[in-house]
């Protein structure tokens, strides 16, 4: 029997397929957007303990992934409750969470207790070992990596690096757990708020058939969960209305990879990117000639060091390193190659430290006689000295050397630039090695999060053969494991005092900035961090 | 013609050893990948867990050797990036890439070929020389300047297309017409070569003494004799389909692999960059057999030679 296809019919049909769409579009007016950024995720993954670069804070930090404690995104990254309402002490080793309840994650599933245990478990982060276990698991046929559950061999050392003290996480009741350290630390609720701290969920990873699947679509409480990661090329996130902290102001958010400046300036220009992230800052004035777009951002919680190798024959001797230190402008460096647009921080620190932070400590004073003076008394004769550089690995890196080698010029240091083409080539141990570029971040709420992380006995620093100072040692470890706040400070002045200014291990030129172009008429603020928050406080404000 | 085969797939398997050999030593001394994929700012113990978790502690030479044994057993080894195997991530770009450079392809002989053919019929005209300096504009313009002024004039000012990305068929025209345009400029002035020196050779006066019309000289004597070096370079073309497009899918975000093998390279992923090698010596030694057998078609006098005398 044919069927009769009249025009009343037709339309009745047509509109009957067309409503829904038009009534959802009616019901969600918000807004989608398209983020540019030159890279989304080193690693490929949205695991944070995997993905430990800048890059991957920037889209797994507010949007994706929560921890118990977090950051003050629109202050000044001080330490903030999130997942976790309320921090009790109950002792220099043991901290209580009182849980966040009705957090709901992508999945649907209540937040509990569970998930936190399953979050520092042995499951997710430490592997079969536990806490502090060691022994790394090869690739190889009998474990064909990520083939199944098995956690990359990284994975654990983040996270024994991250916590290095943990025993274990008690439940207490389902929305109270426990810290257990096995030592004291006063550090840990700064700990806590790190990158590598945030909350997945139990059901969630179990029910990914492979690491890689979850560490591609993991499942959490943010307001903006994973539709689809496509890697190197783009990570589109969907709304996820039952978000605990209001619904999200964003109907989707698409993170692109654009590698090329050029073109990710021509997309926003054009219309196809909403914000364009990671501009160099000679290229602010450009994009502001438009008075539709304006660039926003600047310093983020990362220094800029020039590193000094203790051990090269010249550097030898700290008068020449100190003579180094005094004979850079920095506010130059500053105002020439960063219009002015970030600042020169007091030493290897952030004022987010709270009362760890030492406020009338400077970085050593542009002083070109000092400087001479230091050299006279050390007895340069001007044998060169390697400075070993990459190309612009960090923003206006090549520039900024060369500037760096004519003001060291100037005091007579015979300073040398070789151009080399990746970190190994900078870090190789051999007697050319002298002078190099760095940047440390303060990853959280503590001198312990960088001084002692990456200058002190385990630091990169120490581990590659460039420093090491007796007294400095000694002071990381009382650093690390005091609980007396005021013998803290002491300890991290005195760090201070040997690392920057007696037996230089480093000098700070400057805090590092990160700029985002967009258009004006989008109200967003940027955040002091590499992190970018679409959450409904920090849109159309 | 067994021999012919098999010599040149001989030199087609040395070929490819050396090249896959020469990169994995220039790599490997290279950097650390451990140090490029896991950053220079993640802790110690991390960068030293993921050595040892890829053998990258072992001696360079048992390295080597293992990769090599592996590839013998069809196993091209794996992303150190994520795991995932290395010939997956190549195979699933190859569409991307290919869908710029097959209709890129068609326009540089669709428009080179030609091109370069009127420019020869007319040498030293108005036409000629017209041909000749776009042809010399676009083969000296780099890719990636070409790219941005097209995106400058075409997405930011005119905002007719998309200045990049792979959502729809509209993100491709940039591409294509920047990777088209370069190649057609070149095809175009040896094609004007080639020609000029078949139009300059004895038969083709005495063909046109004879009394036969210019059109058939120029279609039956001219074109096949001309078609020779042309052919070479449009073999080039067809052998660099895969991986012909680094610069311009760097420019326009395009998702090939071209920018597997950058961001590959970048971080001395290794198994990849061997295995798009691989694929392109594979691709670049059959585009020249191809070449080699159409010589033969072209010209009998190559089919019939005996070998050694004249190539």
């Amino acid at each position: 029997m044919m069927t009769r296809i009249t025009r009343r019919a037709t339309f009745a049909a047509g509109a009957a397929l067309a409503l829904p769409r038009f009534a959802i579009a009616q019901a969600d007016q918000r807004p989608s957007i398209t983020v540019a950024v030159q890279k989304i995720s080193n690693a490929n993954v949205l695991e944070p303990l995997r993905e430990q670069s800048n890059v991957g804070e920037r889209v797994c930090l507010t949007s994706l992934w929560e921890g118990l404690l977090g950051r003050n995104y629109q202050g000044q990254l001080q330490t903030v409750p999130v997942l976790a309402t309320e921090v009790r002490r109950i002792s220099d080793s043991v901290v209580e969470f009182k849980l966040r309840q009705g957090v709901k994650f992508h999945n649907g599933d209540e937040f509990t207790a569970e998930d936190v245990a399953f979050s520092f478990g042995n499951d997710r982060m430490f592997g079969p070992g536990g806490p502090n276990s060691s022994g790394t698991i090869r690739v190889g046929e009998a474990n064909p990596t990520r083939g199944g559950k098995e956690l990359p061999a990284e994975v654990p050392a983040v996270a024994n690096r991250s916590f290095p003290g943990l025993e274990r996480i008690e439940i207490v009741d389902r929305h109270t757990v426990r810290w257990i350290n096995r030592t004291p630390d006063v550090t840990l609720e700064g700990r806590l708020a790190r990158y590598a701290s945030e909350i997945g969920s139990r059901r969630g990873y179990a029910e990914a058939a492979t690491w890689l699947d979850w560490a591609r679509k993991p499942v959490t409480t943010g307001p903006y969960k994973v539709l689809e990661f496509r890697p190197d090329t783009s990570l589109t996130l969907a709304a996820h209305d039952e978000y605990w902290g209001g619904r999200p102001p964003l109907r989707q958010l698409r993170f692109v990879e654009v590698p090329e400046v050029s073109s990710r300036i021509n997309g926003l220009l054009s219309g196809e990117y909403h914000f364009a992230c990671d501009i160099p800052p000679d290229q602010i004035t450009g994009v502001e000639r438009n008075s539709a777009f304006e660039v926003v951002g600047g310093t983020i919680p990362n220094h800029r060091l020039t590193v000094f190798d203790k051990t090269h024959a010249v550097l030898r001797n700290p008068l020449v390193r100190r003579a180094f230190t005094h004979s850079i402008d920095r506010q130059a460096i500053v105002d020439s190659l960063w219009a002015g647009r970030t600042v020169i921080p007091k030493g290897l620190q952030w004022e987010f430290y709270g009362d760890m932070y030492i406020a009338d400590w400077a970085v050593p004073r542009f002083d070109q006689a000092e400087a001479r003076r230091l050299l006279r008394e050390a007895g340069y004769r001007g044998e060169p000295i390697p400075y070993r550089l990459l190309n612009n690995y960090y923003t206006n890196q090549t520039p900024t050397a060369q500037v760096l080698v004519e003001m060291w010029r100037a005091v007579g240091l015979n300073v040398q630039i070789e151009m080399k083409e990746n970190w190994s080539q900078i870090l190789e141990r051999s007697p050319t090695r002298a002078v190099r570029d760095w940047s440390n971040s303060g990853l959280f709420s503590d001198p312990v999060s960088s001084l002692v992380n990456q200058h002190g006995p385990n630091g990169q620093q120490q581990q590659v053969g460039e420093y090491a100072n007796e007294e400095y040692n000694r002071l990381c470890v009382e650093l690390e494991t005091s609980t007396d706040r005021a013998r803290r400070r002491a300890a991290f002045r005195r760090l201070l005092e040997i690392g920057e200014r007696e037996d230089p291990a480093y000098t700070v030129l400057h805090q590092n900035a990160t700029f985002t172009a967009k258009r004006k008429e989008i109200r967003w603020q940027a955040a002091p961090a590499f992190a970018m928050d679409f959450r409904a406080q920090n849109w159309g404000a | 013609m067994f021999r012919f085969f098999g010599f040149r797939a001989l030199r087609a398997a040395i070929t490819i050893v050396m090249v896959v050999t020469f990169a994995f030593v220039v790599l490997r001394l290279s950097g650390d990948p451990a140090l490029l994929i896991m950053s220079v700012d993640a802790p110690p113990e991390a960068v030293a867990a993921f050595r040892t978790s890829w053998g990258l502690d072992e001696p360079l030479w048992v390295q080597y050797v293992r990769y090599f044994a592996a590839i013998f057993e069809g196993d091209l080894g794996r992303s150190m990036r994520d795991g995932r195997p290395a010939l997956d991530l190549v195979v699933e770009r190859i569409p991307a890439t290919l869908a710029l450079t097959i209709p890129a392809l068609f326009i540089k002989l669709g428009l080179g070929i030609p091109a370069g053919i009127t420019a020869a019929l007319h040498r030293n005209s108005l036409l000629d020389r017209t041909v000749m300096a776009l042809a010399v504009a676009g083969f000296t313009v780099p890719s990636f300047v070409l790219g941005l002024l097209l995106v400058l004039l075409f997405a930011v000012q005119l905002g007719w297309l998309p200045s990049g990305g792979q959502e729809s068929w509209r993100h491709a025209i940039l591409p294509v017409v920047t990777l088209g345009i370069g190649g057609a400029a070149v095809l175009a002035r040896f094609t004007r070569s080639a020609m000029l020196e078949v139009l300059g050779q004895p038969y083709i006066r005495t063909a046109s003494a004879k009394g036969v019309p210019w059109r058939q000289v120029v279609r039956g004597h001219a074109l096949p004799n001309a078609a020779i070096p042309t052919v070479t370079i449009i073999g080039f073309m067809v052998g660099s389909l895969i991986a012909g497009a680094v610069v311009v899918e760097s420019v326009f975000s395009w998702p090939g692999v071209g920018r597997l093998l950058v961001v590959a390279v970048a971080n001395r992923d290794l198994a990849v960059v061997q295995c798009i090698l691989l694929l392109v010596a594979a691709t670049m030694v059959t585009a020249n057999m191809i070449v080699d057998l159409l010589y033969g078609l072209l010209d009998p006098r190559l089919r019939n030679a005996p070998r050694g005398a004249g190539g």
